[in-house]
C-alpha cells in the first residue's frame, strides 16, 4: 500500500514513466517470454518486449529487432516475461476480513440487481499480496448464498483508484446453481433453484429484448429497471454468467440451460465433483471451465460422496476435463477461500495430478484462458501487439512455488518491484 | 507415564552434561535394541531382511550426491551405498535406476489419523507428570530394562499400520512423523519398534498477552539454574565417602532442569515480533536453544534468534498481516525462512495444515509438504536447506538424528526413490523404503497409479550397444535442452538475486526508521 500511494503521489508530480501512457517508450529484454497467445507455440526465446502508451507495441525475439534509441531498455537477464494472471473467482477484493463482507447479501434468491463493485475495497492488503504474486486482474463476484448474486466487476489490482482498476462492470453475473443457495431463507433444493434461475431468465432476457427491439427501433421505451438490466449485457453478450457449479448433474444443467437453452455465454466455475465428465459437452458448446479451488476429486469412501463418485484414486479435476476433450480451462481460487496469492497453485496441482501442461496449458490456463472466458482477451491475458502492458519477470514456471515474481507492470506502470517493496507475499 | 528414553537419545545430540551421569541401561539406546533384535533373529533362525535399492543417484543428505549407486539394507540398517555392493540373491530388489533417492522425509506436524487410521482424533496428552529426579531416572531406567514404556505400548497399540492416510503419506515420501509427543516410523503393515524417541520437545508458553506467565517461568529459570550451580560445586567439592546430602531441590522445575541440561528442549509458540525478540533475549540469558513454533515475524528479529541458536518450524505460506499502527517491519514475508536461515536459525518446514485432507482443496496439507518447501525456496531459503527442513532438522528436534534424516551406513533404511527432482511439483515418489522394507509402490496402489504410470522396463541384453546410433535424436531435442538449461540459470540467479533484495530490504527498513 506504501507503494501504491508512494507512486501515486509520484505520478502526480512527475513526468510519466517509460511505458506508461504519455510517457516514453520501454523496452523489456528477457531471455524467455511466455507470451501465452492462444495459437503458436506461446513463447520468445530471448526476445525483447516494447511498451508505449501503456499498451504492447511489439514483441520479437532480441536479433529480430531493433530497439529504438529514445526507449528505455530493462534487461531482467536470465527471468522470464509472462502476461498478468487472472483469477475469474474472488471474493477478497470486497473481503477485507472475517468482519467486513461486503457481498454476500442473500436477500432474495436471486438478486440480479445487485452490484460487487459498490463493496470491493481499493488498495485491499488481500489484493495487493495477490498482486506480488502475479494476479494483476481479478473478477469480483457476489457470494452464492443466493441463486442468482449479482454484478461481477472485472478489476485490474496494480492501481490504487476504482476508476483505474475498472476493467469491465458488469464483469459478469454471478449464478450458483447448487451446493450453498439451499441455506437460503425457508432452504430450497435443486429443483427450486433451477426454477428460480429459469424465471429470472425469462424475465430478465425478455427484459433485454424489449430494450433490444427500442434500440433497434421497432419497439416502444421499456420502463428503466435497475433488476434486470445486466441481461441487457448477457443478451448483447458484452458480460457473461458465471456460475458457481459442482457435480456432473449440475454442470450439465449449467451448460444445456444457460448456455443451450438461453444462448448466455457462460463458463464453469469450480466445476468440481465428478463435473469433469461433461467436460465434451462444454468443448461441444464452447464453455470454458475456471476450475478450483477444488482441485481434485480423491478416494471416495473415505468421504461424503456428493458426486456418486468412484473414484478409488486422486483425479486431477484439470486433468478430467482435459482428457474428455475441453480446451479452454483455467484456475481460480475462490479467494480468500484459498489465498489470493495461491492462484498459480491451483496450476501446481492440476499438473502434478495429470493435466498435460506440455503446451503450457497450465500457464496459458492462469491467462490467455481466462481472459477469453471472461470476454477481455482483446486487452489482457497474452503477451500481444495492442494488449495492456501487464507484464511480470518471474524467476521460472509460474505454476513451480520456487518461482517467484520480480516485479510487475499494469499498463505499463510499475506495480510491484521486489527490490523497493518493503517485504513480499 | 514416564519420558526415560528421549532423555538419553538427547544426551546422543546435545552437549551432555554431567548432571544426568546416571547409570546408563543399554536399552535405552534403540541402535542396541536393533542389534539384540537381531542376535534374537538368528537364536530363532529366521533369516535376515536384506533389501537393494540398485542403480539410482543416491542424494545421502550429507551434501554428497551418489550417482548410480546401490543402497544396501539388512534387517532395516544400511550395511553400504556405493557402486556394486554385494548382497545376496534373496535380497528384495527395488530397481532406482533413472530415479533420484533420498532420505525418507520427516514430518513434525502430523495429525492422529496418520498413525492412528480413519477416524482419530486428538486425544489428551496422556502423559503423566515429570517430577523426577536423577535418582528415580536411575531406578526407573533399571525397571525398564525389563519392561516396556507404558506410553510406547498405548502408541502401539493405537497405531494402524494400514491406514490410507498412512500410505498416502508414505506415497508423500514422508517416514517419520509424530504422535503427540513422540516420534513414529511410518512401518507399514507391522507395529514392531515404532516408537523411535519420545518427549524430546517440551512445550513451554511465553507470550506478551500474559505477563504473569512470563515472570513465572523466568522464576522457574532461575531456581533450576540456581539448583544447577549448586549441584556442581557440590559435586566438585564433596569426598569419596561424604554421607552429606546434595543441594535441596525443593521448588525446581524438573521439565526446566531438563531444558537447561540439554537433555530436551523447550518449545514455544511464537509468531510476533515482540515474543520472539524477548524470547530470543531469554534462551541467550539462561544458555539454552529455543524451538519456536510459527515464528512468522521472525525475520524482523533474526540476528537475535541467531544468537540464542534457535530453531523455528515453519509453514512458509503462513501470512500474517502487518500492524499498521507500528512503524516497523511486522507481518508475514515468503522471504521468513530464507532470512533466518542466513542468521543461523535451523530451519524445520510443516505443511499449512498436518492432516491429510480428502475434501479435494490440495495444496495445502501434509500431502503437499514438498510444495511447501517449495516456497521457503521461493522466499530464498537455498535447495538443500529446503532438504534438510524436513529431513536432518526434524530429526535433530525428535532426537532421532542417530538413525534418520540422512543415509548413511549405521543409519536405519528408510528411503524413498522419486522420478524426478523431490520438491518438483510433477514428481512422484515412486517407491518408499521404511525400515529396510519397501513400504509403497506407486504402481501397486490405486492413488497415484494412472498419473504418469511407470513405464514397464523391458530388459534387452543388446540395448546398451545401439545406444550411439541415437545422435540425431539429440539434434533434434536441442530445443528442450536449452529449456532446461535456462531453468537451471534461473534459479541460480534466483538464489543470487533474492540476497541482494534482501540487503536492499534491510537499507529500506533503516531509511523508514530514519
Amino acid at each position: 500500500m506504501i507503494l501504491a500511494l508512494t507512486l501515486a503521489v509520484l505520478a502526480s508530480d512527475t513526468p510519466a514513466a517509460p511505458g506508461q501512457v504519455g510517457g516514453s517508450g520501454l523496452a523489456i529484454r528477457s531471455a524467455k517470454i511466455l507470451t501465452c497467445a492462444r495459437e503458436g507455440a506461446g513463447v520468445v526465446d530471448r526476445g525483447v518486449l516494447l511498451v508505449r502508451d501503456g499498451k504492447i507495441e511489439a514483441i520479437e525475439r532480441a536479433r529480430d529487432l531493433e530497439i529504438p534509441a529514445d526507449y528505455e531498455l530493462v534487461d531482467v537477464g536470465d527471468k522470464w516475461l509472462m502476461p498478468g494472471i487472472i483469477d475469474l473467482h474472488c471474493h477478497a477484493g470486497a473481503i477485507e476480513s472475517l468482519f467486513i463482507n461486503d457481498l454476500n447479501d442473500v436477500v432474495y434468491l436471486t438478486n440480479p440487481g445487485l452490484r460487487a463493485w459498490t463493496g470491493t475495497k481499493p488498495g485491499n492488503p488481500r489484493l495487493l499480496t495477490g498482486l506480488q504474486a502475479g494476479v494483476t486482474t481479478v473478477l469480483v463476484i457476489p457470494g452464492s448464498g443466493s441463486s442468482i448474486g449479482g454484478w461481477g466487476v472485472l478489476l485490474k489490482t496494480g492501481h490504487d483508484r476504482y476508476e483505474e482498476m475498472l476493467l469491465r462492470n458488469p464483469g459478469s453475473m454471478k449464478i450458483a446453481q447448487w451446493g450453498n443457495p439451499e441455506s437460503w431463507g425457508p432452504g430450497v433444493a435443486k429443483t427450486f433453484e433451477t426454477y428460480a434461475i429459469r424465471d429470472a431468465f425469462t424475465r430478465g432476457l425478455a427484459y433485454a429484448r424489449r430494450w433490444h427491439a427500442f434500440e433497434e427501433g421497432s419497439g416502444e421505451e421499456p420502463e428503466f429497471d435497475p433488476q434486470w438490466e445486466i441481461f441487457r449485457h448477457l443478451l448483447e453478450k458484452d458480460t457473461q454468467a458465471s456460475v458457481h457449479t459442482q457435480v456432473y448433474q449440475v454442470v450439465l444443467k449449467t451448460i444445456t440451460q444457460i448456455k443451450g437453452e438461453f444462448g448466455v455465454d457462460v463458463y464453469i466455475d469450480h466445476g468440481s465433483i465428478g463435473a469433469w465428465r461433461a467436460g465434451g459437452i462444454a468443448q461441444e458448446m464452447g464453455v470454458p471451465a475456471i476450475l478450483g479451488p477444488r482441485n481434485a476429486d480423491t478416494p471416495a469412501r473415505g468421504f461424503i460422496n456428493w458426486g456418486q463418485l468412484d473414484t478409488e484414486g486422486f483425479k486431477g479435476i484439470a486433468a478430467g476435463y482435459q482428457e474428455m476433450g475441453l480446451e479452454l480451462i483455467g484456475f481460480n481460487t475462490d479467494s480468500p477461500v484459498i489465498p489470493q496469492q495461491e492462484l498459480p497453485v491451483q496450476a501446481t496441482i492440476a499438473a502434478r495430478l495429470g493435466f498435460d501442461d506440455s503446451e503450457m496449458q497450465a500457464v496459458r490456463g492462469l491467462t490467455i484462458v481466462p481472459a477469453i472466458a471472461a470476454g477481455i482477451d482483446d486487452r489482457v491475458g497474452s503477451l500481444e501487439v495492442g494488449k495492456d502492458a501487464d507484464v511480470l519477470v518471474i524467476s521460472g514456471h509460474p505454476a513451480d512455488p520456487r518461482s517467484w515474481v520480480q516485479r510487475v507492470w499494469q499498463d505499463g506502470e510499475v506495480v510491484y518491484d521486489s527490490e523497493t517493496e518493503r517485504r513480499r507475499w | 507415564m514416564l519420558r526415560i528414553t528421549h532423555l538419553f537419545l538427547a544426551v546422543l545430540f546435545g552437549a551432555a552434561p554431567a548432571l544426568w551421569a546416571a547409570p546408563v541401561s543399554p536399552v535405552a539406546f534403540d541402535d542396541d535394541e536393533e542389534e539384540e533384535e537381531a542376535e534374537e533373529d538368528e537364536d530363532e533362525d529366521e533369516k535376515d531382511h536384506w533389501i537393494a535399492v540398485v542403480g539410482g543417484d543416491v542424494h545421502t543428505g550429507t551434501g554428497a550426491v551418489l550417482r548410480g549407486a546401490t543402497v544396501v539394507a539388512k534387517n532395516g540398517v544400511i550395511e553400504e551405498i556405493g557402486w556394486d555392493p554385494w548382497f545376496p540373491e534373496e535380497a528384495e530388489i527395488v530397481d532406482a535406476a533413472g530415479y533420484f533417492v533420498y532420505p525418507g522425509l520427516i514430518a513434525m506436524e502430523a495429525a492422529p489419523g496418520i498413525v492412528q487410521g480413519g477416524g482419530a482424533v486428538e486425544e489428551e496428552d496422556t502423559h503423566g507428570p515429570h517430577g523426577l529426579d536423577t535418582q528415580e531416572i536411575a531406578n526407573h531406567l533399571a525397571r525398564f530394562a525389563t519392561e516396556p514404556q507404558p506410553t510406547q505400548a498405548a502408541i502401539e497399540d493405537s497405531y494402524d499400520p494400514f491406514g490410507q492416510n498412512l500410505i498416502l503419506a508414505l506415497a508423500t515420501g514422508i517416514t517419520t512423523t509424530v504422535n503427540g509427543d513422540a516420534a513414529i516410523k511410518l512401518k507399514r503393515r507391522e507395529i514392531d519398534d515404532i516408537v523411535m524417541s519420545e518427549g524430546s520437545l517440551q512445550s513451554f508458553t511465553w507470550s506478551r498477552r500474559n505477563p504473569a506467565g512470563k515472570r513465572a517461568l523466568r522464576e522457574k529459570f532461575e531456581r533450576a539454574s540456581e539448583y544447577t550451580r549448586e549441584l556442581r560445586e557440590f559435586e566438585q567439592t564433596k569426598s569419596k565417602d561424604d554421607e552429606e546430602k546434595g543441594p535441596s531441590d525443593k521448588g525446581v522445575d524438573k521439565q526446566v532442569l531438563a531444558v537447561l541440561g540439554g537433555q530436551t528442549r523447550a518449545k514455544f509458540t511464537a509468531n510476533d515480533r515482540t515474543d520472539l525478540l524477548s524470547l530470543a533475549r531469554f534462551a541467550q540469558e539462561f544458555d539454552f536453544r529455543p524451538v519456536i513454533e510459527g515464528c512468522q515475524e521472525g525475520w524482523t528479529v533474526a540476528d537475535e534468534l541467531g544468537r540464542a541458536g534457535a530453531t523455528a518450524i515453519l509453514t512458509p505460506r503462513d501470512t500474517k498481516r502487518a500492524r499498521e499502527e507500528l512503524q516497523l517491519e511486522t507481518g508475514s514475508t515468503i522471504e521468513n525462512a530464507a532470512i533466518l536461515y542466513r542468521h543461523g536459525v535451523q530451519i524445520a518446514v510443516v505443511p499449512g495444515s498436518p492432516d491429510v485432507n480428502l475434501g479435494g482443496i490440495m495444496g495445502r496439507d501434509l500431502l503437499a509438504l514438498p510444495i511447501e518447501v517449495g516456497f521457503a525456496v521461493r522466499g530464498g531459503l537455498p535447495e538443500e536447506a529446503g532438504l534438510a527442513s524436513v529431513t536432518t532438522v526434524p530429526a535433530r528436534l525428535l532426537g532421532i538424528s542417530h538413525r534418520v534424516g540422512t543415509l548413511e551406513e549405521g543409519k536405519d533404511c528408510d528411503l524413498i526413490v522419486t522420478d524426478g527432482d523431490w520438491m518438483h511439483y510433477e514428481t512422484f515418489v515412486q517407491y518408499t523404503v521404511v525400515a529396510g522394507k519397501l513400504a509403497y509402490d506407486k504402481q501397486e496402489e490405486v492413488f497415484f497409479s494412472h498419473i504418469r504410470p511407470r513405464p514397464v522396463v523391458e530388459v534387452e541384453e543388446t540395448e546398451d550397444e545401439t545406444e550411439p546410433a541415437e545422435t540425431p535424436d539429440e539434434e533434434t531435442e536441442e530445443v528442450d535442452d536449452d529449456d532446461d538449461d535456462d531453468e537451471g540459470e534461473n534459479d541460480d540467479e534466483a538464489a543470487g538475486d533474492d540476497e541482494e533484495g534482501a540487503d536492499e530490504g534491510e537499507d529500506e527498513e533503516s531509511e523508514d526508521e530514519g
